[in-house]
């Protein structure tokens, strides 16, 4: 149990460095952090499926495009960020632990819990059979995402034609 | 075969890119147009008949294994398909001209084409997840279309509302996750059935509020309103019309109206909270609409206004005022897609959305002055156009229920919305031509089309009201009243 909150206590960390360091490298480093830690809290918790994506996809695949996309671009463009948001954000970060902590608290208990149902084995055949439909919308996001790149992108390289 | 709503767009958006390498212009015209059509045709007879027994749901045959497809096709869903399938086709015939100053039309259409999808797949929707992803599919799409013009504000409207719209689904995520953490089940019935058995009443309250500020972004209810009036101007015309004459009813109101009338059941809490929303939406927007200088804007502003007074029928939740709040819708998206059309044609025409730099337009525009007067009369509630049935409807269903503040400023919030309409008829079309306008012509031969199968539609709504209320919406609003009387007994 230790060991558990421990790794929570981390994920909490690194997702909130992720936000504050103004670094974006590092930033992307503490994001792939708090998702490594978090795959490892799914794995612990007997989520072995969801856990192999957390890691692979946030914690792997995510990072190597934020790094590619930050090593392509240029320096130079920096938007000066507000002050505000370095004193707003932990504001609203210790009232949000504050609402979570009571609401958690007096929630928790009342919630029925669920019998944990093996996921190994099963999934496959949940995913592929039983939710069909959520994986026709994946598909549909994620065409919708590289289509409106294309259109988004569409006249800066008609504009390197020239 | 209920799931061709979803899959048929989806198709051809993605075939669309590679034809467009072939035809440039034409064949992406042509075969999403006929894609529309085919949606509308396919809902309008093939539908009718799929529920003659009742709601549907499917099961598909995937490579000869059965694999499960849920969708749901009932009397409400119907009724939003053919409202999807109807502005969807007049709103892709009018791009066939507009959109050939902004180029890459195959991708254009691609796009749009995903956007009908994911409504389609909203409306069909069987269980909570499905209804999060097909929101996001519908967005995703729609936050490229806002931007599609590359201008500088186009863009700056396109990433507040990317923000806003990821806000809002964050919030029904959170909600959905919680409801499935509760029920151990995500289809809206066996979540109902969970939440009356489960001791979980500030849980479920948690989660209601979840999907009150979720798809109360989505919809742009007042508080909650502040990316509409920039996105909806920005897009390109068409897209406008889509977006303030379905995307925000299908993906705001049609959901939040789904899922408190199929899982929570209406309390009298909740019911009031609605009211409030739509009332304050009804008239805050009606003010902040009088005061815009841009066309398009004012539009934005009045789409507000006319979304609190649907929440406001529906959220009475007596059998009536959900009758005149779906019928409002249906009259809402027409009349407001014919505007944003109407307001891409005078754009087009004279380079500006400044109503005070436009003027007797309708002396070189007589199409578009006639249409555009016809969709703002109908959405004031002029007899005997549309809108006006539709709003009479709410504010009887309001006198019947005792709510007689609330029909008082209804009646009230109408005037103001008719003062703002007779404004932009009085600076846009009417009086003395400005000498700069002299050379403007009618807008090209698709784009009047358009514009004036919707005019008629709304003509059309008017006189036949009894007819249509009848046949589309009266069944539409049975699914939704017998899920009050169906799950209500808990909150009473």
């Amino acid at each position: 149990m230790s060991v558990q909150i421990l790794l929570l206590i981390g994920l909490v960390l690194f997702s909130v460095a992720a936000v504050l360091l103004k670094d974006l490298i590092k930033a992307a480093i503490c994001l792939a952090a708090a998702s490594l830690v978090l795959g490892i809290l799914f794995f612990r918790m007997g989520a072995p499926y969801a856990g192999a994506f957390e890691i692979s996809v946030v914690a792997g695949l995510i990072t190597v495009l934020f790094m590619l996309t930050i090593a392509l671009t240029k320096t130079g463009g920096d938007v000066a960020e507000s002050k505000l948001a370095r004193v707003a954000f932990p504001l609203f970060f210790i009232l949000f632990l504050a609402v979570d902590v009571i609401v958690t608290k007096n929630l928790v208990q009342k919630i029925v819990a669920l019998p944990a149902a093996p996921e190994a084995g099963a999934f496959g055949e949940v995913l592929w059979k039983q939710r069909t439909l959520d994986l026709v919308g994946q598909v549909c996001i994620i065409f919708a995402g590289v289509l409106a790149v294309l259109a988004l992108f569409r006249k800066r390289s008609k504009d390197n034609d020239d | 075969m209920v799931f061709l709503f979803v899959a048929v767009p989806l198709v051809v958006a993605g075939v669309l890119p590679l034809l467009g390498k072939l035809s440039k212009r034409v064949l992406p015209d042509i075969l999403s147009n006929l894609t529309f059509l085919f949606l509308l045709v396919y809902a309008a007879t093939a539908g009718r008949q799929i529920i003659a027994g009742g709601p549907v749901s499917q099961q598909i045959l995937w490579f000869g294994e059965p694999v499960q497809i849920l969708l749901g096709l009932d009397g409400l869903a119907l009724f939003m398909l053919m409202a999807i399938a109807l502005v969807s086709l007049c709103a892709g015939i009018f791009s066939i001209d507009y959109m050939e100053h902004y180029g890459a039309k195959a991708n254009y259409y691609a796009l749009f084409l995903i956007m009908v999808a994911g409504m389609n797949g909203l409306v069909l929707a069987k269980d909570l997840f499905q209804v999060y992803l097909f929101l996001e599919v519908a967005a995703v799409a729609s936050y490229a279309l806002v931007a599609y013009g590359l201008g500088y504000e186009e863009l700056e409207a396109a990433f507040k509302y990317l923000l806003l719209s990821v806000v809002a689904s964050a919030f029904v995520l959170i909600g959905v996750t919680v409801l499935f953490g509760l029920t151990g089940s995500l289809g809206f019935e066996a979540v109902g059935r969970g939440l009356q058995e489960l001791p979980a009443g500030p849980m479920a309250a948690l989660c209601a509020a979840l999907f009150v500020a979720g798809f109360g972004l989505k919809a742009a209810l007042i508080p909650f309103h502040a990316w509409l009036p920039d996105a909806h101007p920005s897009a390109p015309a068409p897209i406008s019309a889509m977006l303030s004459g379905l995307l925000i009813k299908v993906s705001g109101i049609y959901a939040l109206t789904r899922i408190f009338f199929s899982v929570f059941g209406l309390t009298s809490l909740l019911s009031n909270l609605l009211m409030g929303l739509g009332v304050i939406s009804a008239v805050v927007a009606a003010l902040l609409a009088l005061g815009q200088k841009d066309i398009k804007r004012m539009l934005a502003y009045s789409s507000i206004s006319q979304v609190g007074y649907i929440v406001l029928g529906i959220g009475l939740g007596t059998p009536l005022g959900i009758l005149g709040g779906l019928f409002h819708l249906f009259n809402h998206a027409l009349a407001k897609g014919l505007l944003f059309l109407t307001s891409g044609s005078v754009q087009m025409a004279t380079g500006t959305r400044n109503l005070d730099e436009m003027g007797g337009l309708a002396k070189r525009m007589p199409w578009t002055a006639a249409t555009n007067l016809v969709g703002s009369l109908s959405i004031a509630g002029v007899p005997p156009l549309g809108g006006f049935w539709s709003k009479l409807v709410i504010i009887m269903a309001l006198v019947q229920a005792g709510r007689w503040p609330y029909a008082v400023i209804a009646v009230l919030a109408s005037v103001l919305t008719l003062w703002y309409y007779l404004l932009i008829q009085r600076k846009a079309f009417f009086g003395k031509i400005e000498e700069r306008w002299k050379d403007i012509r009618e807008a090209p031969f698709w784009m009047t089309a358009a514009t004036v199968i919707l005019a008629l539609l709304c003509i059309g709504v008017g006189i036949f009201f009894a007819a249509v209320l009848k046949s589309w919406v009266q069944p539409a609003a049975d699914v939704l009243a017998q899920g009050v009387t169906a799950v209500i007994p808990r909150g009473r």
